[in-house]
């Protein structure tokens, strides 16, 4: 039995020795080498057909970024050769290329001292796709960011044991803002893979930058997860292009899913503008999410602790942060130890909220191990858990385009609009932070009767963010609004680029969130002598969010130095039909020094992508 | 007054990237700036508006939180402790009682699953022992948790 096996080895090797050309073409169109080497398959427009690998290291073949089968070739004959050093460096290839060319040895990789010991520790139980979502106070995270964690075994004792597997971009400490921008965009900083401890990202995301964090388990074996890990080995510093649009974290990683199952063809469309949450989807529409669990941020779990305090507990523990020393007040005293328990729990966390980002002082320190003593001499209620809010991806499309109508006085007009991202405060809340917006690039045409389809509105960037301030919590909302518009400049329209911003208070009463922010505003029109024009002013508002309706209430002033002025009263409706569509109504009276005219419009508006 | 405006936004605008862009090039806490931040260019505007990058002051220090694709972390209790931050949690969940951070301790001490609702309660009641003062350091916190786990019949097992 060995002889025959042995004879049938031989006859195989002889076989392949014989390099048919058309069989190793097969090889190299083998979906499985295709992910091994990154190849773009269709899912952004660079590099087509090549791999999106930009480091030399990583390919054995000169041409091997351009030519999949020539790399096989480089390979096989590299790998081929018992204790040869690359199989240490290319544990993925090997398997690829042991398994299709049947070489079967014993310990093929016994000399990879390094790499053996390495592989020991990653487990491959399960992987998660994690999702930190948006966080207070910050829109830009909305956009988010996502890694993907590795477990000992499906549901681990604990996941701060888990390995997190990361995809970023690697910066130069001394760019400046401008810099990094463009070098962002084109593509201008390598992009690495790393791992390292989950606990470390649960400490990033869920208690410092208070993120909740969203977790999806894959329907992935040990045995694809055992790809995954020895192509990491592969990527150990080999460097990508970083693009913020479309190479990004998430992309990358979707390209670690195809890895572990190549069948899964998750990138053979093209990925423009891609988002965390297009990744979340992509994976449920290809039945890879077996199960969904919600962490919360410190930020909800302090929330949810205050919301069960009365207002004198409330006061109590205010004072108790400030001054853990009131914990031997009689007033404190006299609550029983599970009330003393949760009082102390919130003053602890409201501390760590507030000092989550700052250095270490003897006195912060000092007080918040103070209160740790107390929330220890008194026993825990059963607090219950925070309840899970509705998850990302249940949220509406990421582009959007709109039809519309309305009266500019008693002349009517209709309007087209699209736009590439994201959200704005009033678009249908569901799965979506509340008081955070974030849009770029947002067109609005109009059309009157006496005129053809003529550029109404463009914004390059609207960012809001309006945080409630409460007891606990006292952050600073503020607002960036940048683009093109028809506005007053003397008795007519005029196009105006613009460019406002400012900072604001937001509370939360009930349903209801009343809000103001300052502003400031530069401005270019043709009618203004000096090229640019520049003023200040205010916003005060009421908004409401349900997933049912959201709407607002609004009332600006801005006042120019050239002693120009206009004022606006608005109020806003967002219906929402279905997950993706929505129908919006909007009537606002501009004014000017000189001039009053009333609009309304309605919009319908469909989300997708 | 224009010029002084535009400048003060420029400013602005340059300011918080390059006073939170911490690591240095190549490893580390340099590639946070970007995470959270993928997508579009729009939402670039609003980081340097805000600077978002949570990582401001934390994790300079620690060697745990480079991108050492090679570095494996040996799982055993003491060298999750010396995590940065892993202090902190650990005192928070021992004073409450429980907690996803002590029960990684646990395991990564190779407490089994039956023992570890008795660790915990160990843990809680001797909360002052294990914490006496506000500045222990990791690996005077782990040596308190030796002492006490040795004083416990039932945990001094995992520590003879």
């Amino acid at each position: 039995m060995p002889y025959f096996l042995g004879v049938l080895l031989l006859t195989l090797a002889a076989v392949v020795r014989a390099e048919p050309a058309a069989a190793l073409s097969e090889l190299a169109d083998h979906p499985r080498w295709q992910a091994l080497l990154h190849i773009n398959l269709g899912g952004t427009l660079r590099d087509r057909g090549n791999s999106y690998v930009d480091d030399t290291d990583f390919f054995l073949a000169e041409n091997g970024k351009t030519d999949a089968r020539a790399e096989l070739v480089a390979s096989r004959k590299a790998l081929q050769q018992k204790d040869s050093d690359q199989r240490c460096h290319f544990p993925a290839r090997y398997r690829f290329l042991a398994e299709q060319l049947n070489w079967n040895e014993e310990q093929p990789l016994s000399h990879c001292d390094e790499y053996r010991e390495w592989r020991e520790n990653m487990p491959t139980g399960q992987m998660v796709l994690v999702f930190p979502a948006a966080y207070l106070n910050s829109p830009s995270s909305m956009f988010g960011h996502t890694l993907l964690r590795l477990d000992e075994k499906p549901d681990p004792d604990s996941k701060w044991l888990s390995k997190a597997i990361n995809f970023g971009a690697q910066v130069d400490q001394g760019d400046n803002s401008l810099f990094y921008v463009w070098k962002g965009l084109a593509g201008g900083y390598p992009g690495r893979f790393s791992v390292v401890a989950y606990a470390q990202k649960i400490r990033e995301y869920a208690h410092l930058e208070n993120r909740d964090m969203w977790e999806y388990a894959l329907d992935l074996e040990p045995r694809e997860l055992d790809w995954v890990v020895r192509h990491l080995w592969e990527l150990r510093d080999i460097n990508f292009d970083y693009f913020f649009f479309d190479e990004n974290c998430s992309y990358r990683l979707l390209e670690l899913v195809q890895v572990a199952r190549p069948r899964a063809r998750l990138m053979t469309e093209l990925r423009f503008a891609e988002l965390p949450v297009k990744t979340v989807r992509a994976l449920r529409d290809a039945d890879l999410i077996t199960e969904r669990r919600y962490q919360p941020s410190k930020a909800a779990e302090l929330e949810h602790l205050a919301g069960r305090l009365g207002p004198a507990e409330k006061d109590l523990a205010q004072r108790l942060r400030d001054n853990p020393d009131v914990a031997d007040s009689e007033t404190f005293q006299a609550f029983p130890p599970e009330r003393r328990h949760l009082m102390a729990q919130t003053a602890y966390q409201a501390r760590r909220f507030e000092n989550r980002e700052g250095q270490r002082e003897e006195d912060q320190a000092g007080k918040s191990f103070a209160l740790l003593r107390v929330i220890q001499r008194n026993p825990a209620p059963e607090t219950g858990s925070v309840p899970e809010p509705e998850p990302p991806e249940s949220g509406h499309r990421t582009q959007m385009v709109r039809l519309g109508g309305g009266l500019d006085e008693d002349r009517a007009f209709g309007e087209l609009g699209w736009r590439l991202t994201y959200h704005d405060v009033l678009d249908p809340i569901t799965g979506f932070l509340p008081g955070a917006g974030i849009e770029g690039l947002d067109l609005r045409l109009r059309s009157t009767d006496s005129g053809p389809l003529k550029l109404e509105q463009l914004d390059l960037v609207h960012i809001r963010s309006l945080s409630p301030r409460d007891a606990f919590v006292k952050p600073v909302s503020w607002y960036v609004h940048a683009g093109w518009e028809r506005a007053r400049a003397d008795g007519r329209r005029h196009p105006t680029r613009f460019l406002e911003a400012g900072p604001g208070l937001a509370w939360r009463t009930g349903g209801v969130m009343p809000y103001g922010f300052a502003i400031a505003r530069a401005e270019h029109a043709s009618p203004w002598t000096p090229l640019i024009e520049t003023g200040a002013g205010a916003e005060l508002g009421l908004l409401y969010q349900q997933p049912g309706l959201q709407a607002d209430l609004s009332a600006r002033g801005v006042y120019f130095e050239n002693d120009f002025r206009r004022h606006r009263f608005r109020a806003r409706v967002t219906l929402p039909l279905s997950q993706n569509q929505a129908l919006r109504g909007v009537c606002e009276r501009n004014g000017w020094r000189g001039g009053e005219r009333d609009e309304c419009r309605l919009e319908y508006r469909h989300y997708y992508d | 007054m224009k010029r002084v405006l535009m400048a003060a936004v420029m400013l602005g605008a340059s300011m918080p990237v390059f006073a939170t862009a911490p690591g240095g090039p190549g490893c580390g806490w340099g590639n946070m700036l970007f995470e959270g931040q993928s997508g579009l260019p729009i939402h670039l505007v609003a980081t340097i508006v805000n600077g978002t990058s949570g990582n401001k002051t934390f994790g300079m220090t620690s060697g745990t939180n480079g991108c050492s694709t090679s570095g494996a972390l040996a799982y055993d209790g003491e060298s999750m402790l010396a995590m940065n931050g892993m202090v902190e949690e650990v005192a928070q969940d021992m004073a409450t009682g429980e907690g996803d951070a002590l029960t990684a301790l646990s395991v990564s001490m190779g407490i089994a699953e039956q023992d570890r609702a008795r660790f915990q309660q160990v843990m809680h009641e001797n909360f002052a022992t294990v914490f006496p003062s506000d500045d222990v350091t990791a690996a005077d916190v782990m040596n308190n948790i030796v002492t006490v786990m040795k004083q416990d019949r039932e945990l001094a097992t995992y520590v003879g």
